[in-house]
């Protein structure tokens, strides 16, 4: 059994239930539990939930891995695969290792919405039993870097 | 142990909501699933981690194994999530 991992806040804005994020593939929890962000609008930069290395880098999603195994997934966004990286800038390459607050992807947050899209970005515990998830963060705005939650 | 191997169909691939799909289904199966590319190290297809962690994009080939009295029929529904994974 793993010591508990806590898991920061990858982008400023205000905390959201995974139930209420507008994807059913997220909102029930299918990739795994853990919470969301609604972002503030304008440049968002977007930085790595935990310590650990870069297991994956796409413009709109990044999947980080801790030393103990476990995988946190930040997604930038609902659908926002389709927008091929426009809007996205990445900061970091796949396979760095990086240290939690650690700056990952700066990304358009207002025009992800201008294009019809919603910007809340899921933050998931992967592969986590459904109540390995402890809410840190209250209800209202979280700053980047402060702890979201905590995975048992 | 059944095998098969699958083109993924044009578009993202097996991203988030394939991925979640793909290791669902392959949840279900009481035996070892594993995804691989061909000739590539074979991973643990119930992980979201190990599946996202392929990076499966649209149109490539990837080697589906499963174990056990149902491999076939596992194999059959994961064939299925990824035809409409497009």
């Amino acid at each position: 059994m793993s010591d508990p991992l806590v898991v920061l806040a990858p982008v400023a804005g205000r905390t959201l239930p995974l139930g209420e994020v507008p994807d059913p593939v997220f909102a029930e929890a299918m990739v795994g539990p853990g919470s969301a962000i609604d972002p503030d609008p304008g440049t968002s930069v977007a930085t790595s939930p935990v310590t650990g290395r870069i297991v994956k880098l796409h413009p709109h999603a990044y999947v980080v891995l801790t030393g103990s195994g476990r995988g946190v997934l930040v997604h930038l966004g609902i659908d926002t695969v389709e927008l091929k990286g426009e809007g996205f800038r990445l900061l970091a390459v796949e396979g760095d290792e990086v240290t939690a607050g650690m700056p990952v992807v700066e990304w358009d947050v207002t025009a992800v919405r201008d294009g019809g899209r919603s910007a809340i970005c899921p933050v998931i515990a992967l592969d986590a039993p459904m109540d390995a998830v402890h809410l840190l963060a209250g209800p209202g705005r979280v700053a980047a870097g402060a702890d979201l939650f905590r995975w048992q | 142990m059944a095998e098969c191997t699958v083109t993924t169909p044009a578009g993202v691939g097996l991203h988030a909501r394939p991925a979640a799909l793909f290791a669902r289904a392959a949840a279900k199966a009481s035996e070892e699933v594993t995804v691989s590319r061909p000739g590539g190290e074979p991973v643990n297809a119930k992980s979201i981690l190990s599946v996202l962690s392929l990076d499966v994009r649209g149109g490539q080939e990837i080697v589906l194994r499963a174990a056990g009295d149902d491999g076939q029929v596992v194999l059959d529904s994961l064939v299925a999530v990824i035809r409409d994974s497009g």
